[in-house]
């Protein structure tokens, strides 16, 4: 609301500016400058935060929240349209450990954890949506079943330690309890 | 198709595990040292004045020859074990050697020089008495073998037989030795003990008997070095009871009985107990004997005689002397003889035979060993000198089988320590810090250290690190010093003083026990003997254990090695104590051992001086300590209860198990009984004490994981059916736990026999056996498995294990007779296991413990094909790369020996038999180290070349952003 009138202030100023550099007044007709400028607007001196230009109306209108809505929906909804696509994505780049899939699975895991780290700036992006809190949670199980997607496919491609053979290097050899020697008679 | 799908997946894993050395890697950190043995016959080449050659034959049936100037082999034959390959005499003439090997099974004759067989004759059966050459005017032409009851004739050039000729009356009459004088006859001499000597001679044209006559001798036991033929045919024979000698000429028909002649009227005598020894020398096979000859008194006691007119005069009487030898150079026969100088030194002289006078300059001072033991063998080298002197050369063997090779005026040419040819046990220890580096440990590892203070601290902070500095400065005027000097003369010299760890720990020190009872110290980077130290009045056949009871770890305290030497026919046992680097007998006061010792056990307890404790449990199951503190003594106390001993007597096939007592007694607590009649008891085995296990278990192709049976009391039993009928052999093993006496396993291998090489580690045993129905050798292997889930995962006791072990068994072909079988062993247990095959050819193949394996499938699946599992083939491959010394092969190998090094990657291996090889294997090749080309000059220019550019490139974009910041 602040912005046109800030915007004229500088575009006077601007054209002051653009007349001449700098000036010396060494008259104390200090009124007549004033009074020439003032005087291209007007004779009466303007109270602060007047804005000679009219100002528009910004009452909402219907049509508007509607869009306002529609755009916090696909804000909501953006992480769940990515799921089909990742699941092909998925299916393409197979279970072989190589690059690209390692790649892939990194990406998938990695946006969906961003997403929810950014989860304020979002809200804050949503928040002139009457349905805030319904579109917040859509939006968190968006991202939610994205990094299950993530872990799903680490798991397929057989990254998760979720086997014992995974924790075999870290069993420590058991202590014996019994010290026993010997062997044939010499 | 399938078949093709094995073969792949062969040669696949194949490419994984292909392990041998590069060329240029030969040498680099293998050595092999050869050895003979201890001598028994030594001649040297007088064939011509410039020849080098040594022939020895030896106890361990080896024939080699050589360099006399360096003592290095020019060749060696290695014979049979055993009396089949038994070198029974040694004769040269010429360029020719004739050997009679296997107690007179075979005649062979061998070119010197390159050591060929020039032909081979078998003998008839009979126990080979002598051997002579035999010359006929002036050339000697045959060689005669004498055998219990025959004597034969062979040509010398080809071998062939000329004649043989029962001898008579042979089941009374005991031939022992054969003389030939060059006149066309051939003398056999027997003895009937206590009666009569007989004396046959033959024509050696045809083998007809000429003469035979049977002389009186009432006091004659044996022929052999109580007699002997000197002077055209005279034969000497010395007495002891009656101290006389005895002379009868051989070619007269009249003289009937000897001719004695009183020692006193020589004014000798001969040292009582001590029987007395002829020697006398016939330089020339087709030429009568010297008629000078020496007479040993007494141990120490030798006389020059002659004969003479008749007359028996005495040349020279050496008293002391210890060894005299004659030797013979052209025309001129000398003697040399070793007599004491003082405590430490013998002086050899040399003394004209003829005359008895010793030659002018002509000492060699022999400085004996003060670790080593006395001579005994003196072999003498003469030769005429340019002025036509008489010049010589000798070499002694000791006790200790040294042999040392010495020329005027006492410099030793080179020695050679034959007790290695006989390694019977070893270890290999690491090698202490450097000086400084035992300084830097010193300050802080010390005790009384912490009750210093802060000053005296801070003092010995400082000077430590002086020392450091100092050793810094001297290692770099080294380096400053040897690079100005020529790279040839730089040499890495190995000495005890200079020895320290290096920064892998791969140079260790291995102490070898040898049989003869010589110890040795050898640095096993280089093969140098850094100390040997002989044990005296060791019987030949005791058994030793080699116990490392304190490493190089605990620095102010040495490291200490304990031998228990244990004598077979008393059976008592000693303990020897030593530093195993510098070699020095230990000052630490040995517990007597008045009962037999029956076992070891090496306790993981260690008593202040951190020296591990060793138990001795005697035959009345009593068990002595050492060392004996009262700390250990308490300790033992606590400990009583979980300290068990198995005992295993074979010849009653038992197997015992004994539990500690808080008073050193033992309580029985198991016994197996394996009879006797059906079985017996070859070998048993338990895991070595030093060995780790870096995964517990094995995972499978569906991740999941097959925990290893980790029982580290568990013994492997190994026994062979007394039935040795091909269809009836059977070899067993059984899978006893040590602590309960539980039979965990046990298994029958049919049709097979012995001998059965086995390794026990891990969870794993392997064992050879020969197949005597497809009559082939064959390899088994055993693997024990807990199961999916680990029943105790943080402590391991025998006592409570109710489940038990899957055992899993796998056989295969291995198309090779074999020596001795190791499991190679590593710091940490990650690098995976090899086999080491010590080969008969004397190869040592490193087989992938993966071929070994009894889950290999026989059916390729999905999921064996995920755990890298290789398919079943019952064909173990052998391939030519697998052999980790290439052509330095090992005569006869005994013994490998594995030792971790400071690298996981790197295991070093020793195998020791008639010779001694030492090598660094890599099971899983070397994945800790960079590869000996590993580029370091491209690498670090890439690297300073792209660390200057960023710093230019940074220095232009500051320089850029700020041009434009002007503009």
């Amino acid at each position: 609301m602040t912005a046109p009138g800030g915007g004229a202030l500088a575009t006077r100023g601007g054209a002051t500016v653009r007349r001449m550099k700098w000036s010396l007044e060494l008259s104390l007709g200090n009124s007549r400058s004033r009074g020439d400028r003032q005087s291209k607007d007007g004779d009466v001196m303007y109270p602060v935060g007047y804005s000679d230009k009219p100002v528009p109306d910004t009452s909402v209108q219907e049509a508007d929240r509607n869009l306002v809505e529609k755009r916090c929906w696909d804000v909501a909804l953006g992480p769940l349209k990515q799921i089909p696509m990742n699941l092909f994505i998925m299916y393409m780049s197979g279970n072989t450990i190589s690059i690209f899939p390692i790649m892939m699975v990194c990406m998938m895991a990695w946006r969906p954890i961003q997403a929810l780290m950014s989860m304020s700036a979002t809200f804050k992006l949503l928040e002139s949506s009457s349905q805030q809190w319904l579109q917040g949670l859509v939006y968190l199980i968006g991202n939610l079943l994205g990094s299950a997607l993530a872990v799903y496919k680490c798991q397929s491609m057989g990254l998760l330690p979720t086997h014992s053979s995974d924790w075999l290097a870290f069993i420590e050899p058991p202590q014996r309890l019994e010290i026993m020697g010997g062997g044939m008679v010499m | 198709m399938a078949w093709l799908v094995v073969r792949l997946a062969i040669s696949v894993s194949l490419f994984y595990t292909a392990s041998a050395v590069f060329e240029d890697q030969v040498g680099k950190f293998d050595w092999r040292q050869q050895f003979i043995g201890k001598v028994r016959f030594a001649l040297f080449d007088t064939h011509s004045q410039a020849s080098k050659k040594l022939l020895v034959a030896t106890d361990k049936n080896v024939f080699a020859s050589l360099n006399s100037r360096t003592g290095d082999l020019f060749w060696r034959h290695v014979d049979k074990t055993g009396p089949e390959g038994h070198i029974d005499a040694l004769l040269m003439y010429g360029q020719d050697a004739v050997v009679v090997a296997g107690n007179g099974r075979l005649l062979r004759s061998w070119e010197t020089t390159v050591g060929g067989l020039k032909w081979e004759t078998v003998l008839d059966t009979g126990s080979f008495q002598a051997a002579a050459l035999v010359g006929v005017q002036d050339f000697v032409k045959y060689v005669a073998v004498l055998k219990k009851s025959a004597i034969s004739l062979h040509d010398l050039s080809s071998g062939s037989q000329i004649w043989v000729e029962n001898l008579p009356d042979s089941d009374t009459v005991q031939y022992q030795t054969i003389y030939s004088g060059g006149n066309g006859l051939v003398f056999v001499f027997g003895v009937v003990p206590n009666s009569h000597i007989v004396i046959v001679e033959y024509k050696i044209e045809d083998g007809e008997i000429m003469n035979k006559k049977s002389v009186e001798a009432a006091w004659m036991s044996s022929l052999e070095s109580s007699c002997t033929v000197i002077s055209s045919g005279i034969l000497l024979c010395v007495d002891q009871i009656t101290q006389s000698l005895y002379t009868l000429l051989l070619q007269s028909a009249e003289q009937t009985e000897m001719r004695q002649i009183h020692l006193q009227t020589l004014d000798l005598e001969v040292a009582s107990g001590f029987q007395p020894v002829l020697t006398s020398t016939q330089p020339n096979p087709a030429q009568p004997p010297l008629s000078e000859f020496f007479l040993q008194l007494s141990p120490d006691h030798h006389i020059l005689l002659q004969l003479k007119d008749g007359l028996i005069v005495p040349l020279r009487d050496f008293n002391p002397s210890y060894l005299a030898a004659f030797a013979t150079s052209g025309e001129r026969t000398v003697a040399a003889v070793m007599s004491p100088k003082n405590d430490t030194a013998c002086s050899i002289n040399l003394f004209s035979a003829d005359t008895g006078r010793r030659h002018l300059d002509t000492t060699i001072i022999y400085h004996m060993d003060p670790n080593g033991g006395k001579p005994n063998r003196l072999y003498v080298h003469a030769f005429l000198k340019k002025d036509d002197s008489v010049g010589y050369r000798v070499m002694v063997q000791t006790e200790d089988l040294t042999l040392t090779f010495l020329q005027q005026p006492g410099r030793v040419v080179w020695m050679r320590e034959e007790a290695l040819a006989d390694v019977v046990t070893m270890e290999m220890i690491d090698l202490p810090f450097t000086g400084t580096q035992a300084e830097l440990e010193g300050e802080f590892g010390k005790k009384a250290a912490i009750q210093d203070g802060l000053l005296p601290m801070v003092l010995k902070r400082l000077s430590s690190q002086f020392i450091l500095l100092q050793a810094w400065l001297a290692h770099l005027w080294k380096l400053f010093y040897d690079a100005r000097k020529p790279r040839s003369s730089v040499k890495n010299e190995v000495n005890i003083d200079t020895l320290s760890r290096d920064e892998f720990n791969l140079q260790k020190m291995m102490v070898m026990v040898t049989a003869s009872g010589k110890l040795f110290g050898i640095d096993s980077k280089s093969g140098t003997i850094l100390w040997k130290q002989y044990l005296e009045n060791i019987e030949p056949n005791s058994v030793f254990k080699l116990i490392v009871q304190r490493t190089t770890a605990h620095f102010p305290h040495p490291p200490q090695c304990t031998l228990l030497i244990k004598n077979k026919d008393t059976g008592l046992g000693n303990l020897y104590v030593f530093n195993p680097i510098f070699g020095k007998k230990s000052q630490i006061s040995v517990p007597a051992l008045p009962r037999p010792v029956l076992q070891t056990l090496l306790l993981p307890v260690i008593d202040q001086d951190y020296a591990k404790v060793l138990l001795l449990i005697d035959d009345q199951y009593k068990v002595t300590t050492f060392p004996s503190t009262k700390n250990i003594l308490q300790q033992l106390q606590d400990t009583a209860s979980s300290i068990f001993f198995y005992l295993v007597d074979s010849s009653q096939g038992k197997l015992s198990g004994f539990r500690l007592r808080k008073d050193l007694s033992t309580e029985l607590i198991w016994e197996v009984v394996i009879p006797t009649e059906v079985q017996k008891i070859v070998a048993v085995k338990g895991k070595r004490a030093n060995e780790h296990v870096h995964s517990q278990g094995r995972v499978m192709g569906d991740r999941s994981v097959l925990y290893k049976y980790l029982n580290p009391n568990l013994l492997a039993v190994i026994t062979e059916s007394t039935d040795t009928h091909h269809e009836r052999s059977f070899v067993g093993i059984f899978l006893i736990d040590g602590v309960t006496g539980r039979i965990v396993h046990e298994a029958v291998q049919r049709k097979a026999k012995g001998p059965v090489h086995f390794v026990h580690s891990e969870n794993w045993v392997v064992y050879v056996y020969w197949n005597s129905k497809f009559r082939r050798n064959e390899f088994s292997v055993l693997e024990l498995f807990e199961g999916a889930e680990l029943y105790n995962s943080t402590v391991f006791s025998s006592l409570d294990r109710p489940h038990p072990p899957q055992v899993l068994q796998q056989s295969y072909i291995f198309p090779a007779p074999i020596s001795t079988l190791e499991a190679t062993l590593t710091e940490k247990g990650i690098t995976s296991r090899h086999l080491l095959v010590g080969l008969p050819s004397g190869n040592i193949l490193s087989l992938p413990k993966m071929f070994l394996d009894p889950r290999r499938p026989e059916v390729v699946s999905e999921q064996s094909r995920e755990e890298n599992l290789i398919p079943y083939a019952p064909e173990m491959p052998i391939r030519d790369e697998w052999f980790i010394n290439y052509n330095q092969t090992v005569s006869r190998v005994r013994g490998i020996h594995t030792a971790p090094s400071g690298l996981e990657s790197t295991c070093l291996v020793v195998a020791y038999g008639l010779d001694i090889y030492q090598t660094r294997v890599f099971p899983s090749k070397q994945f800790d180290v960079l590869k000996d080309d590993y580029d370091y000059v491209l690498i670090s220019s890439v690297l300073f070349g792209l660390f200057f550019a960023t710093m230019i490139s940074k220095r232009l974009a500051e320089v850029k952003l700020l041009n434009r910041a002007w503009r």
